[in-house]
């Protein structure tokens, strides 16, 4: 065979498809290779997931001996707060019911959220920085790699699937002569909502070009179809059908025990997975779906300074929260005032206490209290960009200028400081117009504005949080601080009604900021807040300008 | 068969990425157990061209070749028979570098332990350190090792020495010798013109995705000027005028130029009629090669400069 007839043998010109047993190859070793990298990982979210369960369960079963008992829990449980954050069981009058209402959303939530972040782990993340490369130029199929994650995670979340049904039956979960269905249904839904957490991870990963990106994109998708159930379980529960997060919801174990909805995640899971193969086949590697373009070819004079470098970095994370609170704030008005009437009705001699009270001022109380915590979200996001600048080694260039360490820290800060107060008060203004506009109430604005407002010192002292950790802890301080970020909104939303110790709760800043505007505005705890997260951001700031610069 | 088989063929290779025209026709060509230089400024193309080798890219159009078969279509089956040196190795942080080869040797099939051990101790490298301790040099040489433990008939090496202190540069060149001592192809792509033109039977040098020049580095000299340094006794009278000399240069008597191959019998008789005291003749080098091919954009630079 001469050259030439190789050479024409293999024209590009019409695209070669690759075999499909080629396109696995490898494979197996790929799986093992995920495990090893991937042990602690997967083993803390199988624990941490399934242990909720359990902790629940039994603190409950202490809780509602009788069916006295469970029958007030349903009747508290009937709020606008609970419908909203997690979901109400029909069947909360039941041991289950109860145990799937407090529990359910968090650990589907945070499996699909868990599973989306290790795909782009074992996935884009490995592929932007040339991993994947070096495998794929020996005998590794183009899909192995992304395979082998999807069956790890596929698995994790299978495990935890069995796990919570486990958990659920030794526990008893189930009504008296009802067998194991509901426990069953339950573990279902888990692995369900895990599994579309796994396609839209897998579809991320092929979408965007780096991991920061599919990691947004991922959780972004995830909140959207979060809030979408949200207000859908506020109105008449039709925009929860629309999220695959409600379609678990509505498996509705304990109470209806439907199968069907199941079925519909993971017809949507495997369609999902099937697009990113498509894509995946048919895009170069370490390519998104989008090009790079050209930028400029100059830079303006403000990206010489920390704060307009840092804004520009930023860019991408600030414009995004805006249109989160713009669009949630948008959101939550608009649901208020149709609610009133289901609130008059629930409004009975059902105790207030048991929820942090009833009736439409809690509810805009809870609303802003959730706009206070998205806020926080973008703070720390931006605050822990201190340690991974430098962990990264992008701030070592700019010190090496006439720079000093405190100015560099300072400026830098001033983004989530002031980001977070602009945040508070646009989502708080435009909940409170909006809800204004319906009741025809235009005061409600400036109203919901202050009590968003009222939690900036807090977001404050998460902000210190990050920065303290960043002088002192710097090796550790992204996952602490994002620990204590997760902790603080677990014990924001559910603390109460998990039964965790009042000191603990206490201590979080979220929970020493008046409830505006159900309670009346109390300045002093927000002092303590304001000179505490003063304290934690000079010690950390102190500390940074005395110890080693430390890359990663 | 032809006499000589070919273990890349490339023609006419195009890829755009969005707007940029990365690959604009080039041609190269590897012949088997030969060492192929592929030399070309930061930005030319040379990654690309390697990473459509490895079919980690599709071409938009011409035609690849790779050991006889498509390096997209049949990447895998293919992979069996190859080694691939990237210029900046990533590796697993948390997995040691002993490892890191093991992993990447069993893919492409069984191990050779003895092997490995002979290139981890030529190379000095250190097995059981995590990879988040190694320097920039030290993840090269993981590449190195886990690419010369195998008996792959072609090595695709993009800038494989960068970082790699000169004792290793040679460990290098000697690797490469054995491979290519063994009728195995290599594909070697640097900015290191010394270990180029040690190690390269041909060269192809591309520029902003064409290529400029290829062949033996013999033949490429003919395409180039020797530069001559004289003494001349009895002046410079003609000298420049003759068709062949360029860049003549006088001072006293030390006279530089340079001439065109073709012209050097003529003009070194007219030499020799100017009484010569001393002579130095030198071939083009590699990076003279390199340097004519860029000259005009060195040129841009120093009018830039000039402004």
């Amino acid at each position: 065979m001469t050259t030439t007839a190789v050479v024409r043998q293999h024209r590009v010109a019409a695209p070669a498809t690759r075999s499909a047993s080629d396109s696995l190859a490898g494979t197996g070793a790929m799986v093992r290779l995920i495990v090893r990298r991937n042990r602690v990982r997967l083993a803390v979210w199988f624990v941490v997931l399934v242990g909720m369960l359990s902790y629940v369960a039994s603190y409950y079963k202490e809780l509602f001996p009788t069916q006295q008992s469970l029958d007030d829990f349903a009747a508290v449980s009937d709020t606008p707060g609970i419908k909203a954050l997690t979901g109400l069981s029909p069947a909360a009058n039941t041991f289950g019911g109860a145990v799937w209402t407090k529990g359910w959303m968090t650990i589907a939530l945070g499996l699909a959220i868990g599973v989306v972040f290790l795909v782009t782990r074992n996935g884009r993340a490995d592929e932007e920085v040339g991993r994947t490369e070096l495998l794929r130029s020996r005998m590794l199929g183009v899909h192995a790699y992304a395979v082998a994650s999807w069956l790890v995670n596929g698995a994790l979340c299978v495990a935890i699937g069995v796990g919570v049904a486990l958990v659920s039956i030794g526990q008893g979960l189930d009504p008296e002569g009802a067998g194991i269905a509901g426990s069953l249904v339950m573990g279902a839904s888990v692995i369900g909502v895990g599994l579309f957490g796994l396609g839209l991870g897998a579809v991320a990963g092929q979408v965007a070009s780096t991991a920061r990106g599919a990691n947004a994109l991922g959780s972004s998708v995830l909140v959207g179809f979060y809030v979408l159930r949200m207000v859908g379980d506020l109105g008449n529960g039709a925009l929860t059908w629309a999220s695959p997060i409600g379609w678990g919801q509505r498996m509705e174990p304990f109470g209806a025990n439907r199968w069907w909805p199941f079925a519909l995640l993971v017809v949507l899971a495997a369609a999902l997975l099937a697009l990113a193969v498509w894509i995946e086949a048919k895009r170069d590697h370490g390519a998104g779906l989008v090009a790079e373009r050209p930028g400029r070819s100059w830079a303006p004079k403000r990206f010489a300074s920390p704060l307009g470098l840092g804004l520009r970095l930023q860019r991408g994370p600030i414009i995004g929260w805006s249109i989160a609170v713009v669009l949630a704030a948008m959101m939550f008005g608009s649901v208020i005032e149709a609610m009133t009437d289901l609130l008059a009705d629930a409004d009975g001699d059902a105790a207030t206490s048991f929820i942090r009270g009833n009736g439409v001022q809690a509810l805009l109380s809870m609303l802003a209290s959730m706009i206070g915590l998205v806020t926080a979200i973008f703070a720390t996001q931006s605050a822990v960009s201190l340690r991974s600048d430098e962990a990264g080694g992008m701030v070592e260039p700019q010190l090496a200028g006439a720079l000093s360490r405190t100015r560099w820290a300072l400026q830098r800060l001033l983004i989530p400081v002031v980001g977070s107060a602009v945040l508070l008060l646009v989502g708080g203004a435009i909940l409170g117009a909006v809800y204004g506009s319906t009741v025809d109430d235009p005061s409600q604005a400036g109203t919901m504005a202050g009590a968003a407002l009222a939690y900036w010192p807090a977001v404050l002292v998460l902000i210190g949080v990050a920065v303290a950790l960043f002088g002192w802890a710097p090796r550790v301080a992204v996952p602490v601080t994002w620990g204590v970020m997760a902790a603080m909104w677990f014990a924001t939303m559910l603390g109460e009604v998990f039964g965790l110790p009042t000191w603990f709760l206490d201590a979080m800043p979220f929970a020493a900021v008046p409830y505006l505007p159900l309670e009346a505005m109390s300045w002093i705890p927000l002092g303590i807040l304001t000179a505490v997260a003063g304290a934690l951001v000079w010690t950390g700031i102190d500390r940074f300008t005395r110890r080693d610069v430390q890359p990663a | 068969m032809s006499s000589t088989t070919m273990a890349v063929q490339i023609e006419g290779l195009e890829k755009r990425f969005g707007a940029v025209h990365a690959l604009r026709g080039l041609d190269l060509a590897v012949p088997t157990g030969q060492v192929t230089g592929f030399l070309g400024p930061n930005g030319s193309g040379k990654t690309t061209t390697i990473r459509i080798l490895l079919g980690l890219l599709r071409a938009d159009g011409g035609h690849v070749a790779l050991l006889g078969g498509d390096p997209w279509a049949d990447a895998v089956r293919l992979h069996r028979r190859i080694a691939y040196v990237p210029g900046d190795v990533t590796l697993w942080p948390n997995l040691t570098g002993g490892e890191a080869i093991d992993i990447l040797c069993r893919l492409s099939g069984p191990l050779d332990p003895k092997r490995k051990q002979a290139m981890l101790d030529r190379f000095e490298l250190d097995p059981t350190k995590k990879a988040r301790t190694y320097s920039k040099g030290n993840r090269q040489k993981v590449a190195l090792v886990a690419a010369l433990a195998s008996d792959a008939e072609l090595l695709l090496l993009d800038e494989p020495t960068s970082g790699l202190d000169p004792l290793m540069e040679a460990a290098f060149t000697e690797s490469i010798r054995e491979v290519k001592g063994q009728g195995r192809s290599v594909l070697l792509s640097s900015h290191i013109f010394a270990e180029v033109e040690k190690l390269a039977d041909r060269v192809t040098i591309i520029r902003e995705g064409v290529t400029v020049e290829s062949g033996t580095i013999a033949e490429l000299r003919h395409l180039t000027r020797t530069q001559v340094t004289t003494v001349l006794e009895g002046g410079t009278v003609g000298l420049a005028a003759l068709p062949g000399v360029h860049d003549l240069a006088v001072i006293d008597k030390h006279v530089t130029f340079a001439v065109e191959e073709a012209a050097l019998p003529q003009v070194l008789s007219a030499v020799a009629a100017l009484g010569p005291r001393t002579l130095v003749a030198n071939p083009p080098s590699l990076e003279e090669l390199f340097l004519r091919h860029y000259g005009d954009e060195l040129a841009a630079l120093a009018a830039g400069s000039e402004k």
